[in-house]
């Protein structure tokens, strides 16, 4: 079959897909689980296939629907047209799709009308495969339009959930602000070029630079960024992914933010060409900045697993829209490099609270505690998903965002502009946040004091794991190894949206290669990280400290020997082990009332679950539970209690009620296009 | 040959067994100026090294509701991290491994490195870790801002001429304080590096700043379930970690190759190294009461970071 196929037929197979499971979902379980495990695979399949040609041989494919090939330099009907750009996005899609869809089989069996959550997951998946893969400026809406509704249901889908409906209804409201200004977008550019094709736009704006088309970018860009969640839409998103399923959070999060992020490298690389200006750069980084830094500290105050997520989700995003919108090779690679292990690491975050959810029943933080005793595996995985976003080395997080940090500061060098240092630190600061959240959710989910009533919480079974699994080892591998995915498919994927005039050729030209194998060209010089020769150290000094280790207890008696050395000596045993363990069974607090009482402990107790200090409190972070542990709810209160102005003015900030979110939409729309128009 | 030679750079000097070598002097001798400034007598100065080898000796106990693994593999993690940072940081014109060293590297290599000791103080399940934890966090959170900037700045003022306009590998550093004589005389770093000076305490976790052990107050906070080898470990990675940060100081503005001549400059290298813990850990250690944790968070985000900003704003006005 012939390459240009593989792209439609992707899409074909997740929107029949849903058609099939619709039709026959209902009759078979069986069959209605084989129907999605083939429409999640087969696109995967296809999109791993195009890797060769179109990453490594630099090809673009283009496809005319219906074979409406254009007339002359007019394009009439709809073409889908990828380059490195559009597959590198499409690699990143088909896997969440992949892994969301697997870990949907066990994660959802407890649900009802099943083939309505298949269907609607198809349809989405579908229309984010499309949205990425398409040439045609109008078929965009069309996708984000399918993608809106589908993912807008989804999160209600458990409409039982406490908040799923007000989430799925915020959704809808807020987010149709965006598809609403993507329409008008695309109205005032057809007005202008008189064509919706993507590439014969690009090949036309730059002759056509008027205020329409500048109104154009604002209108576009805002729409994008509503679909990214970006700031001001963060609440939003907080919202809906809190009570989505965690497979559908997964795909909110992971992919559907990316499509957002995926537009607006279109719209200012390809369409535009205009990132180069420096008005446009710092207004998308200082958007993505801002989300960032934002995001991270309200992650601080969130009581829900998946909310707080859900905050850090978008703050990863800031990052990648910072980094995209600096607009130098180095930046544009790694902003994509970020994108790709932020639907990696974040997707496998969202999963580990789909299993603590599915155990527990539970995704309070205040709650739970000590589960790392009852799921040892899934902790493991969320240590390497927190690693990850932390960027801690060598997990893949650390990679993307040295360089970002690299990447700003080199501009601000470049350019001479304060702003972009400024971007730089912030960006530094909020991964130290990052890590700090993280180490709250590690602390009151998987380590800590197990409440009594998870007692009998056991490990998800191992169909949950698998997908976990996948993307845990995609993400080490992608830490690992940084250089090679550099060049296999972060490099390609820059390079196609650096080359503007390659994509036009590629869909009104001969249809043939422009610029094989190109590479983004940028140079690394100012920094160093070799992730192989680093673990190679850390094995060598390992192994000598286990050695030192091994030959320094031989010589130690075992304690057993050292308590019967004690009983023959008469000595008494109250520091030997059992009187230890004794103590350590004291701690727990459903321990009946002993002499052995550890006081400060119930002090503690007391101060949790007793009145409120109005000075620490919480406020607009979810619900709050009854009982907090210590390290629960207010880990944090030393910073919390200096930044406690900043953190009023967020709670007035996110009141929760939708017609102020509604009313920050407006008012960004009105700050994009005046800013547009008086700089652009 | 080479790779013999390679692994007496590892694991050797100026590796491993140096790196040890150099945190339990520095520390005993902390303790003793400590106490001589407060007219006691104080410990010999190998103390901590018998502390070390007490603590080996005594049994290890896992408390009830911790998670094994975690528990006892965090510590041994840590340490090793801790001396693979070592590694980047040339000392005296050796650089034990030729792979690069970036100063952001060893910013996240450093984060890991407290991470370790968090994770394995949260795997203890006690709720005097969770405290401690929390507060060692607030710490992180208090002195990684100006030293972020400290950072950047450096790096700028060491780059200003190059063509990249910035240089973040140490041995870029090195080689412009050869040329040009230590950074810390051209005025525009001084206020970097006194910030500097104020970051090494708190990152090593010495005594106005050691919120999160405060002995009095959580009950060693973090180590409060720990015992034993393990104990052991996260006190010599507390050793190696002063010595750490004193090396990088030196490296960063002060430079390496002294002399040419290899053995002098060793020595002053751990003179050197001995005078940054004087100024930075004893000093402050010896006069001031320990701060509470949000006054430390204060600190750091108003003096140091202002001390810091002000560093990279001259650097960056080209002075």
């Amino acid at each position: 079959m012939n390459m240009e196929h593989y792209p439609i037929l992707a899409i074909i197979s997740l929107f029949l897909g849903a058609f099939l499971v619709a039709l026959f979902g209902r009759l078979n379980k069986v069959l209605r689980n084989l129907i999605v495990a083939a429409a999640v695979t087969i696109p995967l399949c296809l999109m791993i296939a195009l890797i060769a040609p179109v990453m490594i041989g630099g090809q673009v494919i283009g496809y005319w629907m219906g074979n409406w090939a254009p007339v002359g330099p007019w394009a009439i009907g709809i073409g889908l047209e990828v380059d490195a750009l559009s597959l590198f996005f499409g690699l990143v899609v088909t896997i969440a799709v992949f892994v969301s869809g697997l870990y949907s089989f066990t994660y959802m069996n407890r649900d009802d009308s099943l083939e309505n959550y298949y269907t609607l997951f198809l349809m989405l998946s579908g229309s984010l495969l499309g949205l990425v893969l398409t040439g045609d400026l109008f078929n965009i809406f069309v996708m984000i339009e399918i993608m809106t509704m589908t993912a807008v249901a989804l999160t209600a889908f458990r409409v039982d959930y406490e908040g799923a409906l007000e989430g799925a209804l915020k959704y809808m409201v807020v987010g149709s602000i965006g598809s609403t200004s993507v329409l008008v977008g695309i109205a005032m550019l057809y007005s202008q070029l008189h064509t919706l094709n993507m590439a014969q736009i690009a090949a036309a704006l730059p002759d056509h630079q008027n205020l329409v088309t500048v109104g154009a970018f604002a209108f576009l860009f805002l729409g994008f960024s509503t679909k990214a969640f970006l700031f001001p839409f963060h609440p939003l998103a907080a919202d809906a992914h809190a009570v989505a399923p965690a497979s559908i959070s997964l795909m909110i999060s992971g992919v559907i933010t990316k499509c957002g992020v995926y537009g607006i490298i279109r719209l200012a690389y390809i369409l535009y060409q205009n990132i180069n200006e420096p008005a446009v750069s710092i207004l998308i980084t200082g958007f993505g900045a801002v989300s960032c830094f934002i995001c991270v500290t309200m992650a601080f105050n969130q009581h829900d697993f998946k909310r707080l997520l859900a905050f850090h989700s978008i703050s990863q995003v800031g990052y990648v829209i910072t980094a995209v919108g600096l607009g130098t090779a180095l930046g544009l690679s790694a902003g994509l490099y970020h994108a790709m292990n932020h639907t990696l690491f974040k997707g496998l975050l969202f999963l580990c609270a789909g299993a603590v959810q599915y155990a527990t029943g539970s995704l309070d933080l205040g709650r739970l505690g000590g589960l790392a005793k009852k799921m040892p595996k899934t902790c493991a995985l969320f240590l390497i998903g927190a690693a990850s976003i932390s960027g801690l080395p060598p997990f893949n997080g650390f990679f993307s965002k040295w360089m970002i940090y690299q990447a700003s500061f080199e501009k601000g060098l470049d350019t001479g502009n304060f702003f972009y240092i400024v971007v730089c630190v912030v960006c530094l600061l909020s991964s130290v946040l990052t890590l700090a959240s993280f180490v709250k959710v590690a602390q009151s989910v998987f380590f800590g004091q197990l409440q009594p009533q998870f007692e009998n919480t056991k490990e998800v079974p191992l169909t949950m794991r698998i997908p976990m699994w996948i993307l845990a080892v995609l993400c080490i591998l992608t830490g690992v190894l940084p250089w090679e995915v550099l060049q296999k498919l972060v490099g390609p994927a820059a390079a196609a949206a650096l080359n503007a005039a390659g994509y036009i050729q590629g869909m009104l030209g001969s249809g043939a290669a422009a610029g094989a194998g190109a590479q983004a060209a940028f140079s690394m010089e100012i920094g160093f990280w070799g992730p192989v020769s680093w673990l190679c150290l850390l094995l060598i000094v390992s192994c000598a400290v286990c050695l030192v280790a091994v030959l320094g207890t031989a010589e130690q008696k075992s304690p057993e020997e050292r308590h019967e050395m004690d009983r023959r000596a008469g000595r008494t045993a109250a520091f030997t082990r059992d009187g230890f363990a004794d103590a350590g069974r004291i701690l727990k607090p459903a321990e009946k009332e002993g002499h052995y009482r550890n006081p400060v402990l119930s002090g503690t107790t007391l101060t949790f679950t007793g009145e409120k200090d109005p000075k620490y409190e919480n406020f607009f972070s979810g619900e709050e539970s009854e009982y907090s542990q210590v390290g629960g709810g207010d880990l944090f209160w030393g910073f919390k209690t200096n930044w406690r102005h900043y953190f009023q003015g967020m709670r007035r900030w996110h009141s929760g009620v939708i017609n102020d979110y509604t009313r920050y939409g407006i008012v960004a729309l009105a700050f994009v296009l005046l800013y547009a128009c008086l700089f652009l | 040959m080479q790779i013999l030679i390679q692994l007496f750079h590892i694991l050797v000097f100026p590796g491993l067994l140096f790196d040890v070598a150099m945190g339990v002097l520095l520390m005993g001798l902390n303790n003793k100026l400590v106490a001589r400034m407060q007219n006691r007598v104080g410990p010999p100065i190998l103390q901590p090294w018998y502390d070390f080898l007490k603590c080996c000796g005594k049994e290890t106990i896992i408390p009830a509701r911790a998670k094994r693994a975690v528990f006892l593999g965090s510590p041994y993690l840590g340490f090793v991290l801790l001396i693979s940072v070592s590694m980047f940081i040339p000392f005296a014109g050796f650089i034990p491994v030729t792979m690069g060293s970036d100063l952001v590297v060893i910013l996240y290599l450093l984060t890991f490195v407290s991470v370790c000791e968090i994770l394995g103080a949260a795997s203890s399940g006690s709720p005097f870790a969770g405290v401690g934890l929390s507060r060692e966090m607030v710490a992180m959170i208090s002195y990684e801002l100006p030293f972020v900037l400290v950072i950047l700045t450096v790096a700028r003022a060491v780059g200003a001429d190059q063509p990249s306009g910035a240089v973040f590998s140490l041995e870029g550093i090195l080689a412009y304080q050869e040329m040009n004589g230590p950074l810390l005389f051209s005025p525009a770093a001084i206020p970097a590096a006194i910030a500097m000076l104020f970051v090494i305490p708190c990152e090593t976790g010495m005594h106005p700043f050691d919120i999160a052990e405060a002995e009095t107050e959580i009950c060693e906070g973090m180590l409060a379930e720990y015992s034993g080898t393990p104990l052991a470990m996260y006190r010599l990675t507390h050793m190696v970690k002063v010595y750490t940060m004193s090396s990088l100081f030196v490296a960063m503005f002060l430079g390496n190759r002294f002399t040419g001549i290899v053995p002098v400059d060793i020595l002053i290298g751990i003179l050197l190294c001995i005078a940054v813990m004087f100024i930075s850990a004893a000093l402050p250690h010896a006069v001031c009461a320990r701060l509470k944790v949000e006054q430390v968070f204060h600190f750091y985000w108003t003096v140091v970071t202002g001390f810091a900003l002000a560093g990279l704003l001259l650097v960056w006005a080209g002075v």
